[in-house]
């Protein structure tokens, strides 16, 4: 099994049902299959090597979904891009992954002017209009050429019944590279299987509940591993994609929640206190609603109160995992958040976490050590970098780098990245702890800990502060806040007020850029 | 035919987008109507810092019901918002 036959199940079993909805245009599974099939015999007929990369740089919409499976279903290899990296540095991931095609949304045309002339790989453009190249030896189409040719047009045949799925016996070879932004700076290409996305697909879609009724917002990007796994899930289950590109403005996201009764929100951190904190959120009731997922980083237990008192009648899992992972690592049960608050909860079915020492020793209940994930998502490797490889891939067991620990009942915690322990004259200090001890205090909206080079303590701790609106403070404020709960050596030395935290595209905050000021 | 108030109002949104969002970018403009979502100018915590200035430098409130985007995605948006709200 490979991961386009999801759809193929999705249109089998519900070709009526909704598939993408996006702003005024709803698209059914049949719709979605006629065109992903007329895509894929187009792919097919470039007679690429079997695994061949095809880079994908498009906005969420009905066409990624679209071209996202027929990369698939033509064999090759899907190279999801961030759209919001600078042009140099996609040039950069190009080369790296060799891409012979790119499907490219024309908004981003002015990119190419900097990719294609680099690329000596790429050899097909595909975009919404038609688009100069600037090369002679680049074939360029348009999907909208594509899906009315005669040659590749789908006949309208549904998926037989007969036709069975097996996530047992998925396909271990590689589907995906998803490039990361990284900790240390430099992207890594994670090489994911069909096995890897199958699997944690379908255990994402077990321990979620989702049937065929339900239907998500997405404002997380497709080429993010959490958003990714929004997609898949969904297709997997035959529910709905409700996207929506506009979280700049949230009240319009809330408007599309409640207009078009969506069933489940998926956010990182800074999305949720983006609309605890500034918008109408808690304000509304959202009839249809019946879960939050929240991953893309630890969110601090304080917020996750104010959801859970926002929106009690609601689920919310908390969930955690990384890009390596496929993503999902473990979730926790809805039901227990409230006595597990600050857990990452148990692994998701299909998957062993074990926490182990430096030495590879397994650890018992209490005692911290690295968080180890086992399992069928387990990533193959990175892209063409063996020793970064081989520091997290030992005998199919994936190291995190993240610190954590396990309670008498199972559940797991995390203390902080291993690279954001901050060690500031002889004691360890997790930055996590920090952080979340700050955004206990009322005026502040969000906070990022991070270590800067100090002559005497080797590195010393700083916060940068977003306050609420209107509100006030100063950095005695808040390291007598810190000093009143923290051990003295954990109180931050420095403490920064900023108007915003500087972000990647996931939302997750860049500490690498805040490091630099 | 715009007034002076309008092209002051104006003119100091533009210096505030450029300066806060375009610094290494000078090559690249943007139009008095360009959608900053769409071309990606500004993104959801940058939409806070055009609130705040906003509301600092016009004197007017922004409540929460108001962050859409035909009151604030683009210079020309934001021109008229203001001139609404100061009456």
């Amino acid at each position: 099994m490979k991961v386009h036959d999801f759809l193929e199940r999705a249109a089998r079993d519900h070709p009526d049902r909704t598939a993408v909805v996006h702003l005024d245009d709803k698209f059914t599974y049949r719709d979605l299959y006629g065109k992903y099939r007329a895509l894929a015999a187009f792919l097919d007929g470039l007679e690429l090597a079997p695994g061949a990369r095809v880079a994908l740089l498009w906005d969420n919409s009905f066409e990624y979904v679209m071209a996202f499976f027929a990369v698939f279903r033509a064999g090759y290899v899907l190279v999801p891009l961030d759209t919001s990296v600078k042009p140099d540095k996609l040039a950069d991931i190009i080369a790296d992954c060799g891409a012979e095609a790119l499907l490219c949304q024309s908004k981003f045309r002015r990119h190419l002017d900097r990719i294609l002339p680099e690329s000596t790989t790429v050899r097909h453009l595909i975009s919404d209009r038609a688009l100069k190249p600037g090369r002679e030896a680049i074939a360029v189409g348009t999907l909208a050429d594509i899906l009315d040719n005669d040659a590749y047009r789908h006949d309208g045949q549904l998926p037989g019944a007969a036709v069975t799925f097996d996530p047992a016996a998925a396909r271990h070879d590689l589907a995906a590279i998803f490039y990361t932004s990284g900790s240390t700076g430099t992207s890594k290409g994670v090489m994911l299987s069909h096995r890897n996305l199958v699997s944690n697909t379908e255990a994402t879609v077990e321990y979620l509940r989702l049937t065929p009724a339900d239907s998500v917002i997405v404002i997380l990007p497709f080429y993010y591993i959490y958003g990714n796994s929004l997609l898949l899930t969904h297709v997997a289950c035959g529910g709905a994609l409700v996207v929506d590109n506009r979280f700049m403005y949230p009240e319009v996201i809330l408007d599309t929640m409640e207009r078009e009764r969506v069933t489940g929100f998926s956010g990182v951190p800074s999305n949720f206190m983006i609309l605890l904190n500034n918008s109408t959120f808690t304000t509304r009731t959202f009839e249809n609603l019946r879960y939050f997922t929240q991953a893309g980083g630890a969110m601090a237990p304080e917020v996750i109160r104010r959801l859970i008192d926002a929106f009690p009648d609601k689920e919310i899992c908390i969930m955690y995992g990384q890009t390596e992972a496929a993503p999902r690592a473990t979730y926790c049960p809805p039901e227990r958040l409230r006595e597990k608050l600050g857990s990452i909860g148990i692994p998701v079915p299909g998957v062993t976490i074990k926490i182990m020492n430096d030495r590879g020793d397994e650890l018992p209940p209490g005692e911290s050590g690295e968080i180890i994930v086992i399992g069928d998502n387990v990533m193959l490797g990175y892209w063409n970098q063996p020793e970064e490889q081989a520091q997290v891939l030992r005998d199919g067991r994936l190291f995190t780098g993240d610190l954590g620990k396990m309670d008498d009942d199972g559940y797991f915690y995390v203390i902080g990245r291993k690279k954001e322990i901050i060690k500031c004259g002889g004691n360890r200090v997790s930055a996590k702890e920090v952080e979340e001890r700050i955004l206990e205090n009322e005026k502040v909206s969000e906070a990022a800990v991070f270590g800067v080079a100090d002559p005497l303590l080797g590195e010393a701790i700083k916060v940068a502060v977003v306050l609420k609106n209107g509100c006030r403070s100063g950095p005695k404020e808040i390291q007598d806040f810190c000093r009143e709960k923290l051990a003295i050596h954990k109180v931050p030395k420095y403490v920064e007020f900023l108007d915003e935290l500087p972000k990647y595209q996931s939302g997750k905050v860049n500490k690498l850029q805040l490091a630099k000021r | 035919m715009a007034t002076v108030e309008q092209e002051t109002i104006r003119k100091q949104l533009r210096d505030f987008i450029t300066e806060s969002f375009m610094v290494g970018l000078e090559d690249e403009t943007f139009e008095d109507s360009d959608s900053f979502m769409e071309k990606g100018i500004v993104d959801s915590t940058g939409i806070l810092e055009v609130t705040s200035f906003v509301e600092d430098t016009f004197g007017i409130g922004i409540e929460d019901e108001e962050m859409k985007p035909d009151n604030l995605d683009s210079v020309d948006n934001l021109v008229n918002f203001i001139r609404r709200k100061q009456g």
